[in-house]
């Protein structure tokens, strides 16, 4: 008696599967826990099956379903897994093998091609890319006269929101007398848009490039606006210059205060509250830089959300998703901003571009307005400045 | 025929935006200026890939320019396309839509039997649009233009497919071989199969074809071939918006409106 | 260098227009190309003819010698009841050949670009696409076309000084259509259509152009994106009582709130209205090709920072749904007061 609808099994996928993950995939042992700690089951009713997805991937089942591209790849359910089981790695494979099939979600490929032919994921001219620093005079990096490089990344190049981080954060470091360059319309894309959905060979080739631009130009400590690109760079960039330290914005202004180079006279009297993005925090361990430069602004009170640190919720921004239309009341960022106006805050400080777009929407369909979202930049700037934030 | 022939025309372009007239010599700076496949070609490309995936058959390239255009070509084979034949030569150079689509027709005719032929709606430089229909000209076929969907009826030797009008559609048919032209963005053209590289890196893959190859006529091809000569090159004036700010409450505002709609009627 | 079927010497003085109709009225882009002819016409003393095609589309003479037309070159077939490029493209081809005019111009629509395209292979003579301007240049009657390439930037002067008929293309909108005369008089030159049946090889299998909703000729469009909400009734009230059209940005077509043919950009329609008003609208790049050629564009948007304000003349930081109801309001009140 045989069912003739039951699913077939790929021997050969299977074993393409704990290639990609280096043996990774076989150590689940199915208990659940990701499944229930995945913010997915906070805003859909039967969330996000990720046991289900690793047991399919286990069975060598090809017909992986849409579901594999809600993963934002926020770590959450790796940090519960009591096998340690690099998820977000699996599903970066499962995707990888999506590509393959050409089963993948419409918009994600014109996402590549814009990488391709336009150095960055916004289908922006390439021939604009530093249009925002007009009239700003800021040096081309030279590893003899600068101590650091400062790398923008593609949003904060071209989305009119993030650049202001950008803004921002230059005038923190004009202001501390950092020496820093940057790479003009030479700055090559980090890539990550293309790990994180899957297409790992790509992702290769972007990477190469941009580390033989980052060789040719003598980088070695750099610093980055996104966690993104930061986590790209220290974790999947293999063959840099000895040297090659690459640190996210708030880790080096983080130094800057503790050295004294970054100190803020004036007050700002301010109830804040701190969303980690989950490639600084939670993915990379790095909780503290972004609150001890909120901590070093005098009158600045933290006041920690529901969940944070290593809970923290994720926007929803990551994994590819800022590239894919996420339907109002399954946003993740909207359970953040409450979560966030809950604190009694009046202002969410968070230190990501993603982070900042999805809670800015967030924040924006609230009922009861009044919850500013800024980028730890944008507060350090307007401390320096004497405005109010 | 059991599995079509498809020929694919592409052309690398510049970046539109990275083009500028000199203003002292007027002419074209293209000098450091970025490339890419045409945008409407890369949608070709994909409906004959579609095709190919549902029919069989091979998908290949056929392109008219330098012998740089070979670097963007490649990204078809990457694609999935089988073959680039590049037609190049100094004697091309310069040529308008009539001694384009000539040029192109003689590639058709070495090529030999094809039973389609796609092209892009139109060049992101030139914008003619005129491509198509002149090739299918030159080549004694029908054609299909504006395409948004292709079907091939491969028994029939017949090709179907939706075309774009304003206000609406229609479906036509037409035998085969016939003239394509694709509906710009009527597809989101697949990304490139990286299991391709080896493939789309063999330097057997890339044909290089000659006026000699061709045995083109020379006062056909280029300069030469091109009743069109270009009298004038300017940068076009950008219009200045006015930028004004209106302020106020929302009835203010509102009132404002309504005078300038009221004005501008 | 390739010559044309017929020579400068041979051509005729004489400006054609393809009148192009559809069930059986002329296209406005006809009216506009013929009142545009009419002025080289005049600047070089030569005439202006129609190049009408169709089955019973006699009656429409008159509305072309009331633009201007001196003549009206008439072909007539039941064949050429709808259009199709084989059937067209060798009637267009055999008048071309009798009449020998120095100028051919056609309106750049669908249709009409493809007669063009084809033709002019067919003649071995040159084409200049969707021209914004053109000058007939005495004493040879030179035509010299304005183009634009490299996605607007850079803009072109081209000729065929060796080659005729001197063909190009204009879009709807470019030229202005004068004023007409009406009973004017002028000859009708019917030809006897032969076609040969055996390259008529398109088959129509199914027509729908009837109900579509065509936006690109508003002189006012009111265009809505996400910032207006899902509920687009004060909008379309408003467009309404203005005269003018609803147009969209891609995500509101995707919603399925409005349909395709209402979406406004690059990859949607290019509109040239006397008045845009933006609602709710980011201004991304692809949305703004749609409306750059507006004579005036406002813009409102609840973010002071959104790109539309670099294409606007007039920028109101709001809510775009509260204002337009609020202009709704503004301007039902003023209605009443004229009608007091």
């Amino acid at each position: 008696m045989t069912n003739d609808d039951a699913l077939p099994l790929d021997d050969a996928l299977w074993q393409r599967l704990l290639e990609l993950t280096d043996g990774d995939a076989a150590l689940c042992f199915q208990c659940g826990e990701c499944t229930a700690a995945c913010p997915w089951g906070l805003v859909r009713k039967d969330g996000l099956p990720v046991r289900t997805l690793l047991r399919k991937a286990q069975l060598g089942i090809g017909q992986i379903d849409r579901e594999l591209w809600l993963c934002t790849t926020c770590g959450q359910c790796q940090v519960t897994c009591p096998r340690g089981v690099d998820i977000p790695g699996v599903f970066r494979a499962l995707r990888q093998i999506a590509w393959e099939q050409r089963r993948v979600e419409k918009g994600l490929p014109s996402m590549l091609w814009s990488i391709h032919w336009n150095s960055n994921p916004w289908s922006q001219p390439p021939s604009q890319r530093c249009a925002w620093a007009d009239g700003l005079d800021l040096a081309p990096f030279d590893p003899h006269k600068h101590e650091i490089l400062l790398y923008i990344g593609c949003t904060s190049s071209y989305d009119r929101r993030a650049r202001k981080i950008a803004l921002a954060l230059v005038f923190v470091l004009k202001k501390s007398g950092v020496a820093f360059g940057y790479l003009g319309n030479d700055e090559p894309c980090c890539g990550e848009a293309a790990l994180s959905t899957g297409q790992l060979p790509f992702f290769k080739e972007v990477a190469a490039h941009t580390t033989n631009v980052f060789k040719e130009k003598g980088v070695t400590r750099m610093m980055t606006l996104s966690p993104h690109c930061y986590d790209v760079f220290k974790n999947h960039y293999p063959d840099q210059n000895p040297g090659f330290e690459p640190l996210h914005y708030t880790q080096f202004l983080a130094e800057l205060v503790e050295q004294g180079r970054l100190a803020f006279d004036k007050p700002l009297h301010l109830k804040v509250t701190f969303q980690e993005p989950c490639y600084l925090g939670r993915l990379n361990g790095e909780y503290e830089a972004p609150r001890r430069v909120l901590a070093a602004i005098p009158g600045v009170a933290i006041k920690e959300m529901k969940d944070s640190h290593q809970d923290g919720l994720c926007c929803g921004g990551g994994g590819g998703r800022m590239w894919l239309e996420t339907p109002a009341g399954e946003r993740f960022s909207d359970l953040r901003v409450q979560q966030a106006v809950e604190t009694g805050a009046s202002h969410l400080l968070t230190a990501c571009p993603f982070c900042l777009a999805c809670l800015e929407d967030g924040a924006a369909s609230l009922k009861s307005p009044g919850l500013s979202v800024l980028d730890v930049a944008e507060l350090a700037a307007a401390a320096l400045k004497g405005e109010n934030a | 025929m059991t599995e079509p022939r498809i020929v694919v025309c592409m052309k690398v372009v510049p970046k539109p935006e990275e083009i500028h007239v000199n203003p002292q010599t007027h002419l074209l700076e293209r000098a450091n200026v970025r490339t890419e496949i045409n945008p409407p070609d890369m949608n070709a490309i994909e409906m004959a890939l579609s095709l190919q995936n549902q029919y069989g058959g091979m998908v290949e390239i056929l392109s008219m320019g330098p012998p740089s255009f070979e670097h963007d070509l490649r990204v078809g084979l990457m694609m999935g396309a089988e073959h680039v034949y590049l037609l190049s030569d100094r004697a091309f150079g310069g040529a308008d839509t009539l001694a384009t689509t000539y040029t192109l027709a003689q590639g058709i005719h070495k090529l030999g039997d094809v039973d389609v032929i796609m092209l892009g709606e139109e060049s992101s430089d030139g914008a003619t649009g005129q491509v198509p229909q002149g090739l299918a000209e030159w080549l004694d076929l029908p054609q299909l233009t504006l395409l948004t969907d292709l079907e091939l009826d491969i028994q029939a030797r017949r090709a179907r497919g939706k075309r774009v009008l304003k206000g609406g559609y229609e479906r036509l048919e037409v035998p085969l071989p016939c003239v394509v032209s694709v509906k710009t963005a009527c597809n989101e053209p697949r990304f490139m199969d990286f299991r391709l590289k080896a493939w789309a890196a063999d330097p057997a893959r890339l044909t290089v074809w000659s006026a000699q190859d061709l045995n083109t006529d020379p006062d056909c091809t280029g300069l030469a071939g091109s009743p069109t000569t270009v009298t004038g090159l300017a940068a076009a004036a950008l219009r200045e918006r006015k930028k004004i700010q209106i302020n106020g409450t929302h009835e203010e505002i509102a009132a404002r409106l309504a005078e300038l709609v009221r004005g501008l009627q | 260098m390739t010559a044309s079927l017929y020579s400068p010497a041979a051509a005729r003085k004489e400006i054609w227009v393809y009148l192009e109709q559809e069930e059986g009225a002329l296209l406005h882009i006809s009216l506009e190309l013929l009142s545009k002819g009419r002025e080289l016409a005049d600047a070089n003393g030569w005439r202006l003819v129609g190049l009408l095609l169709g089955a019973k589309v006699a009656h429409l003479v008159d509305q072309a010698f009331a633009h201007g037309a001196d003549a009206v070159v008439l072909g007539e077939h039941s064949l050429l009841r709808h259009f199709t490029i084989d059937a067209y493209a060798q009637a267009a081809f055999q008048a071309l050949m009798s009449g020998k005019p120095g100028v051919f111009l056609l309106g750049a629509t669908h249709n009409g670009r493809d007669l063009a395209a084809r033709l002019a292979v067919r003649l071995r003579t040159g084409l200049n696409a969707d021209c914004t301007n053109l000058h007939l240049e005495p004493p040879e009657g030179l035509l010299i076309s304005e183009v634009s390439g490299f996605g607007g930037g850079v803009l072109a002067l081209i000729g065929m000084p060796q080659h005729r008929p001197q063909m190009a293309t204009v879009r709807a909108g470019v030229f202005n259509v004068s004023e007409e005369t009406p009973g004017r008089k002028g000859e009708v030159l019917t030809f006897p259509v032969v076609l040969d049946e055996s390259k008529l090889r398109t088959r129509i299998l199914e027509r729908n152009v009837a109900e579509g909703v065509d936006i690109s000729q508003t002189p006012l469009l009111v265009a809505a994106g996400r910032g207006m909400g899902t509920d687009l009734a004060e909008l379309r009230q408003l467009a309404s009582r203005l005269g003018g059209e609803l147009g969209v940005t891609r995500p509101l077509v995707d919603m399925g709130l409005v349909e395709r043919e209402r979406q406004v950009g690059q990859t949607g329609v290019v509109c040239s209205p006397k008045l845009a008003l933006c609602c709710g609208i980011s201004g991304a790049f692809h949305f703004v090709v749609g409306i750059e050629k507006a004579g005036t564009v406002i813009a409102i948007n609840t973010d002071p920072d959104a790109a539309i304000f670099e294409s606007a003349d007039y920028c109101v930081v709001a809510d775009a749904r509260l204002i337009i109801f609020e202009l709704n309001k503004a301007l039902a009140a003023v209605g009443e007061a004229e009608h007091d």
